[in-house]
């Protein structure tokens, strides 16, 4: 019964968004009436939206490689030192961004990157240090879980002795053990990017917006219109996700 | 090729936990098999051995020379974790040529060495399987393979055979020690199970609680236990209260037995061993050490059985006053394929009289050559 009632409040909307992306007219009724791929082709006709689609995947992009590069050495000391103190500034580091508001974090970075020191609103790298900030927590906790999960500390042991010096220890056996986890928390990372709005909204500069902050303007426009732009950004989400798998698959 | 352990000392922080002056050599191609309950240390040795935690106190030396300061990867010592610790990211031929690969062997020297020790633990054409799709006793013998495969001085088996079945178990038993026989390194085999360490150990070590308490040929340990921790360990057997009576007699809830009492004065409290198989069916009249009763429990185990016989004696005065003598005092643990109906005896030199106290030093005798 529960589940019924969440699978419909999850699945309801976005059915109803992919209908009406196909309806010629729809007010006030349940339903739309008519069928039409016209708002697609208004929507790639659309410069703004064009460019904010690429604009979107390069962030998502920038994003997972970032957080890659940051987590998975993050998550190797977290492991390895859970107990001592130097992990509680770790912890911190790592659980901190979900507990602040995405909105604080924005409103924070407007004051400081907007100072003649530090003039960078607006630009992409800043974009996406920020999408880093907001999905790292998750991806370095997925890393931590999966090194327990494995019994990393017995392997590295078992490679010590076998003669891998602790360096070599992790380029032979963490990270390899690692690849697993580390794509399916680049599957979430890309994900969280793609649909990231908030802090999206309020730093991102008119030459960089993203999709979703472009989206918002469509609701002001037919709803059609809006359902349109929104399935593009489903079908987005998903294929960011297919490509950061596709990414590290590769880079193996 | 040996292994040499002097006044080893290990404490865990903030516990009394660990390994305390511990002693011992491992003589080249030796395998002293290391027994005690989990906890008692035995684990730590072996890290302490490999080189996974500092030494604290006293020195570990593997072919003479102190490995102190040597870290893990610079010690060349062979090791079987009880978890395995297979790399699951590599093949079975990957994980047996990691050890050579991290001395930088080249790919095709390597495999063929590979190759070599996956024949000679009897996994012939699984190279290319992953752990994953290995039974337990496969991934076994890939840890035992990629533990000798770079030819270590050493070699330690935490537990190898643990997670292991019953029947595969004792069959691995055989392997392990033909394997490690052709290696020729010192071997250190930690179990917690006695009939593992009884069967494969040239010779045992028994530790409790961070403290060496003997070590000898299984079979002197078992006849000849240097002390009541060791004689609860190792086997099965009866340990019965008692007192000196005089040289060679002892008084026990059973009666008075005859049993070499060595230099203990009269009055002292021991505690006589009793092994199951000690106790002889339905004896002559005139038998030493012979006691009536009736026989209780018969598990039957196939060649043999294991029987409770209760003394009749010790049951009369149980029921005199009731709750002053537990059940094991009147109640002896027999074994044999005939069961007693009305009396057993026990032969006086299998008797072994125990000092309450471990008082009397022991003193490890030198490893066989």
């Amino acid at each position: 019964m529960t589940i019924a009632l969440y699978l419909a409040y999850l699945l309801l909307p976005i059915a109803l968004l992919a209908v009406g992306a196909f309806g010629e007219s729809w007010t006030n009724s349940l339903l739309p009436s008519g069928f039409t791929l016209r708002w697609f082709g208004d929507l790639i006709a659309d410069g703004s939206f064009r460019r904010a689609f690429w604009t979107s995947l390069l962030v998502a992009a920038g994003t997972c490689a970032a957080a890659a590069v940051l987590a998975t050495p993050l998550a190797y000391v977290l492991y390895h030192r859970g107990q001592q103190g130097s992990a509680i500034a770790g912890r911190l580091l790592a659980s901190l961004p979900v507990a602040v508001p995405a909105l604080t974090l924005g409103f924070g970075y407007v004051l400081v990157f907007s100072s003649d020191q530090m003039p960078w609103l607006g630009t992409l790298p800043l974009l996406i240090a920020a999408h880093v900030v907001l999905t790292l927590p998750y991806l370095t906790q997925t890393l931590v879980a999966d090194l327990r999960h494995l019994g990393l500390a017995d392997l590295e042991a078992c490679a010590a002795t076998l003669g891998a010096s602790p360096s070599r220890q992790f380029w032979t056996v963490a990270l390899p053990c690692l690849r697993h986890s580390l794509l399916s928390g680049l599957v979430m990372v890309a994900a969280l990017s793609i649909g990231e709005f908030q802090i999206s909204n309020l730093i991102a500069s008119f030459k960089f917006r993203t999709y979703p902050v472009v989206l918002l303007q469509a609701f002001y426009g037919a709803t059609g219109y809006a359902c349109a732009a929104t399935v593009v950004l489903l079908v987005l989400a998903l294929a960011a996700a297919k490509l950061s798998a596709q990414a590290t698959g590769a880079a193996r | 090729m040996s292994i040499v352990l002097e006044q080893l000392g290990y404490c865990y922080p903030d516990t009394t936990q660990g390994v305390h002056a511990l002693s011992l050599e491992v003589a080249p191609g030796e395998l002293l098999a290391v027994i005690g309950a989990s906890g008692c240390g035995k684990s730590t040795m072996l890290r302490l051995v490999a080189g996974l935690l500092p030494v604290q106190a006293g020195r570990v030396l593997i072919d003479g020379q102190d490995v102190g300061a040597v870290p893990a990867w610079h010690r060349k010592v062979g090791m079987v974790f009880q978890s395995y610790a297979l790399f699951p990211h590599l093949d079975v031929l990957g994980n047996v040529a990691y050890g050579l690969r991290m001395q930088g062997m080249d790919r095709v020297n390597r495999e063929r060495a590979a190759q070599r020790m996956i024949q000679a633990v009897g996994l012939g054409g699984l190279e290319g399987r992953r752990p994953s799709q290995l039974s337990g006793g496969q991934q076994q013998r890939v840890a035992l393979a990629r533990a000798l495969a770079f030819r270590p001085s050493v070699l330690l088996l935490d537990e190898p055979l643990a997670a292991l079945d019953a029947h595969l178990r004792s069959q691995l038993c055989d392997e392990v020690r033909d394997v490690q026989r052709a290696s020729g390194a010192a071997t250190l085999f930690v179990t917690h199970d006695q009939q593992e360490a009884l069967m494969l150990g040239d010779r045992v070590a028994v530790l409790h609680e961070g403290y060496l308490q003997q070590v000898d040929t299984p079979r002197a340990l078992y006849a000849r236990p240097a002390n009541l921790t060791v004689a609860r360990f190792v086997g099965h057997a009866n340990l019965l209260k008692a007192t000196v009576i005089d040289s060679g007699r002892v008084a026990t809830a059973l009666g008075v037995l005859a049993a070499e009492t060595g230099r203990r004065s009269k009055g002292a409290a021991v505690h006589l061993m009793v092994r199951p198989e000690a106790c002889r069916p339905d004896p002559d009249r005139c038998a030493a050490n012979r006691i009536e009763g009736v026989p209780g429990r018969v598990r039957f185990l196939g060649a043999t059985c294991r029987w409770d016989f209760v003394a009749s004696a010790a049951a009369e005065a149980l029921a005199a006053s009731p709750g002053a003598t537990p059940r094991s005092t009147t109640t002896l643990l027999c074994e044999g394929p005939v069961v007693a109906t009305s009396a057993v005896s026990l032969a006086p030199e299998e008797l072994v009289v125990l000092d309450d106290h471990n008082a009397g030093s022991w003193r490890s005798p030198p490893p066989q050559s």
